[in-house]
């Protein structure tokens, strides 16, 4: 029932970050008919009969001396991975022709994962940037961290033009402990400098996950007739015709994402496409079910 | 190019729909933000221009498109001009000219065997008109090929009296022109008088499809002399006190001198020699007409020894006669209105009538028709016979004029004309003392003159109703003091004051005896006709409209000129003959007009050559179109053209936009 609330232009009728991510996530979990934090850990979940060739250490024998019947004891599983979400907040991100523009997307995607982390009990952070480092929220696991995270997520406005060299060398700084990162942005670079850019934090261990978030409009544009474009970022203005848009745009847009999959790919990243036109925990199962439940 | 119905040209303004979608509504440039512009190129631009071409055709098209539809509705038609081969049939129109100067040596003669020549060379598919012009044109056989009937016609022009007009013919060429349908070809047959041409060239105007090919008869001026004028009066009373005056006039002649006699009904009275200068004129007067009485014909004959005599005599016609009676009815004990009334008439120039005076009382046995006229001055009473007698004359058209005074108002009604009669006027009585005539009707005669009346002093009037009376006189209080009553063929006027010198001060002035002179002449008929007339000059037969008794007029040939009908019917006749025209009037009487040719046509001078050709190229088609062939314009409509035009723009316009619009559905 659920489902039918995750489209963009309704979560964003969704007032605070806290209920559009729990949304998100309830829905899916809920929607995935899986279990992915049942483990062996010191916190009891439930008891199962024992059948052939379960290891007889998880034999409850407690329960076996009472009743005389084996039951093996099944606990629920913990994670100690720390998430650190990167989030550009640059001007581009301000585009969009839905009514959800990337940046809103974003902020939804950031706090799903925030909130996904939380229900793990893992520690997370968040580090928002365009040009520059814009705000930190260390990971932590402490009481109250999802909100702040929120709160974060929520302050967010759109900044300046894009600058991946700078703040990243940042956060560099930031990062003591090996985690998870996503970095959340429309990546307007060239594939070689973002990967460049990104791949310091590959080396140190950490798990990386480039969400390439565009709009339907960036990815296909229609125009119906020629129109003056102007850059968000630089404000440079280009007349541009619908036949152009229709044919070389998409060619050029087309390769840089195989360019960008492919070199995140080499380089060990993970790399997912986010259209801002479909529901938001459709492309997050889907790129879940891709890394087979590994967040 | 024209238009049957130009007011749809206004749908032209329906273009300005298109000039709205494509021009003011084709781009937007305000700039639309997008997140990056690191895939757009530079040169776009060019794609961009290519399409605004592509829209321009389209504009183009719908612009056409509309605006075609607005002259289809327009409805234009052009004047074709549909070439006529040389083969093509034609009108040949052979004029004539029968005016006055073609009776000089023997140019009415030459003039036809020219037409003849002309019509022997006339083609089998082509036809022929003839037609003879002087003042008027007249068509003297029908447009045809029938050669024969086309030589009866020219062989039946007859010479005229009447002066040429090249405007009348160039006005009938072009009705020509309009019926025929065809190209005209008109020859010219005149002695291309230079004194036919009217006084505005623009009058001998030719259709564009006429050409004229003029035939002179003669090529220099000719010398001539003529009687240009006689002044004679209409009647003599006194013979030995008439001055007659004729004008010799000499044009492109040598100083001469000649001998000029004065002929008095076929019998020469009179002759005088007179030196008559270089192309100039000279007077002779004649100082005595022993006319015998009744009417005569006179003639004032010149020796020239020209080639032209048929100018050499001058027609008059002078009545002799004794002065008429006229009947002066007035109160036995009144004397000063006919002292001062009879004394008036005499003083005249020439005493025309001779007053009776009577008493109303001896009025029983007076028979008013041997009157010309009858004056009624300030009468109490009438005998019942005579009255009645009267009124008869006056319907017959004898006059009347009545004065009335203290003894008139005593009656009820106006005698003869029943005005009623309102009441005395006595101005003396007045704050005024008198009144003075503020109004003259300037049409009537005998107050048409300058003889001024403002002085006059009118101490009573009787005031009349005028009832279906005229007007012809008002004093200044609005009194009538004028009045005429047409009554049948006479008249009656009406004199609201007295002829004495005790009514008004009228008598004492010097303005009353051209006033009793001029209303006996009036009363008595006896008008300001000239003693000769112009060829072509109209005569008035009957006053009275309707009709009437039969007028009788017998023309120079001693033929009648009005048929039975117009005899009774009649208000005027056109004197077309030189001589002498006897006519007798609807009132029984007689009279003799004498009727000469108009002495324009006296003047032989030619037309200039350049004149000549600046009349043919006043067509279009001259030289020209004679090297080309002939054209005939003929108006062609066009919307059917206009139709299929549309439709082609119509399917290149559908055709497009749907290119465009799928483009659009493509990118959509």
């Amino acid at each position: 029932m659920l489902q039918r609330f995750l489209d963009p232009s309704v979560l964003a009728n969704i007032s605070g970050l806290d209920l559009v991510a729990k949304t998100v996530v309830d829905g899916f979990v809920s929607g995935l008919h899986r279990s992915p934090d049942f483990g062996f850990s010191q916190e009891f979940a439930e008891y199962r009969a024992y059948s052939q060739g379960d290891d007889l250490r998880h034999v409850d024998w407690n329960v076996f001396a009472r009743t005389e019947r084996c039951y093996l004891k099944r606990y629920r599983g913990e994670t100690n991975t720390q998430l650190l979400i990167l989030l550009d907040t640059s001007a581009s991100m301000g585009y969009g022709s839905q009514p959800v523009h990337k940046l809103d997307y974003a902020r939804f995607l950031a706090a799903s994962l925030c909130y996904l982390a939380h229900t793990q009990r893992d520690a997370a952070g968040l580090i928002v940037f365009d040009e520059d480092v814009k705000n930190y929220v260390a990971p932590s696991t402490r009481q109250g961290q999802l909100f702040r995270l929120l709160h974060a997520v929520e302050e967010c406005q759109v900044g300046t033009r894009t600058d991946f060299a700078k703040p990243f060398a940042h956060f560099l700084n930031f990062l003591r402990r090996r985690g998870l990162v996503v970095v959340l942005s429309d990546f307007y670079e060239q594939p070689e400098t973002i990967i460049q850019t990104v791949e310091p934090l590959r080396f140190r261990g950490n798990e990386v996950i480039l969400f390439h978030l565009l709009d339907p409009q960036e990815i296909a544009p229609t125009f119906r007739s020629p129109v003056l474009l102007q850059d968000m970022e630089n404000n440079s203005s280009l007349e541009v015709s619908p036949e152009y848009a229709r044919t070389d745009y998409r060619h050029k847009i087309d390769a840089h994402i195989e360019a960008l999959r492919d070199k995140a790919k080499g380089a060990g990243l993970d790399y997912f496409l986010m259209n801002t036109g479909r529901p938001l925990d459709e492309g997050l199962r889907e790129y879940l079910a891709v890394r087979q439940g590994r967040l | 190019m024209g238009f049957l119905a130009p007011w749809f040209l206004a749908g032209l303004a329906a273009v300005g729909l298109p000039v709205w979608l494509h021009l003011l509504k084709k781009h937007k440039n305000e700039p639309v933000p997008f997140s990056s512009l690191m895939f757009f190129e530079r040169r776009t631009q060019s794609s961009v221009k290519h399409r605004r071409l592509q829209y321009l055709l389209l504009f183009a098209l719908r612009a056409a498109l509309v605006a075609l539809l607005a002259l289809t509705f327009a409805n234009p038609f052009l004047q074709s001009s549909a070439r006529v081969t040389a083969g093509g049939r034609k009108l040949v129109v052979l004029a004539i000219d029968n005016s006055f100067s073609m009776r000089q040596g023997g140019r009415l003669e030459r003039a036809r065997q020219a037409a003849l020549r002309t019509l022997s060379g006339l083609r089998s598919q082509d036809r022929a008109q003839v037609l003879a012009f002087g003042a008027q044109v007249r068509m003297m056989s029908e447009a045809t090929g029938d050669r024969a009937a086309l030589e009866a016609g020219i062989r039946a022009v007859e010479p005229g009296d009447t002066r040429g007009s090249y405007a009348e013919l160039a006005r009938a060429l072009r009705s020509i022109e309009q019926s025929a349908r065809m190209p005209v070809e008109a020859h010219l047959f005149s002695d291309m008088q230079k004194s036919s041409l009217p006084p505005n060239f623009s009058d001998l105007r030719l259709g564009e499809g006429v050409t004229l090919e003029p035939h002179p008869v003669v090529t220099a001026r000719v010398p001539n002399f003529a009687v240009e004028n006689v002044s004679v009066p209409r009647r003599v009373y006194e013979p030995r006190k008439v001055r007659l005056l004729a004008t010799i006039t000499g044009f492109g002649t040598e100083r001469s001198t000649h001998r000029v006699s004065l002929v008095l009904n076929g019998r020469e009275v009179d002759s005088k020699s007179v030196e008559i200068p270089a192309d100039g004129r000279a007077t002779v007067e004649f100082l005595s007409l022993e006319a015998p009485y009744g009417m005569n014909r006179g003639e004032v004959r010149l020796d020239s020894g020209d080639s032209f005599p048929d100018d050499d005599r001058f027609y008059f016609s002078v009545e002799r006669a004794d002065p008429r009676r006229a009947l002066f009815v007035h109160e036995a004990r009144n004397t000063r209105d006919l002292l001062y009334f009879q004394t008036a008439l005499e003083s005249a120039g020439q005493s025309a009538f001779a007053l009776d005076a009577v008493s109303p009382e001896q009025t029983g046995a007076i028979a008013a028709e041997k009157y010309a006229f009858v004056v009624l001055s300030d009468i109490s009473s009438l005998p019942q016979s005579f009255e009645q007698a009267l009124e008869r004359y006056v319907r017959s058209g004898g006059a009347v004029l009545v004065a009335l005074g203290r003894e008139s108002a005593l009656r009820k009604n106006v005698p003869v004309s029943g005005e009623g009669v309102l009441e005395a006027r006595y101005f003396t009585r007045d704050s005024d003392r008198f009144q003075t005539a503020a109004w003259l009707d300037p049409a009537f005669p005998p107050v048409r003159g300058e003889d001024h009346w403002d002085d006059v002093k009118f101490y009573q009037a009787v005031r009349v109703e005028p009832g279906k009376a005229r007007v012809l006189a008002r004093l200044s209080d609005e009194t009538p003091l004028l009045l005429e009553k047409q009554i049948g063929e006479g008249r009656v006027l009406v004199f609201t004051s007295t002829f004495d010198n005790i009514s008004n001060d009228f008598p004492l002035h010097a303005s009353f005896v051209p006033f009793v002179e001029q209303t006996a002449h009036y009363l008595g008929r006896l008008d300001d006709r000239p003693a000769n007339y112009l060829v072509g000059a109209y005569l008035e037969l009957r006053e009275a409209q309707g009709k009437g008794a039969a007028a009788e007029v017998l023309d120079p040939a001693g033929r009648r000129a009005l048929s039975l009908e117009e005899a009774t019917r009649a208000q005027n006749i056109a004197l077309t003959s030189t001589g002498y025209y006897d006519v007798k009037r609807p009132d029984g009487r007689r009279e003799l007009v004498a009727v000469n040719a108009d002495r324009h046509e006296s003047d032989l001078q030619v037309i200039p050559q350049e004149t000549l050709a600046l009349w043919q190229n006043t067509a279009q088609s001259t030289e020209a179109q004679a090297a080309q062939g002939e054209t005939e314009r003929r108006p062609r409509q066009v919307w059917w053209y206009l139709m299929l035009a549309i439709l082609a723009l119509a399917v290149a316009e559908s055709l497009l936009g749907n290119r465009h619009l799928s483009a659009d559905r493509e990118a959509a």
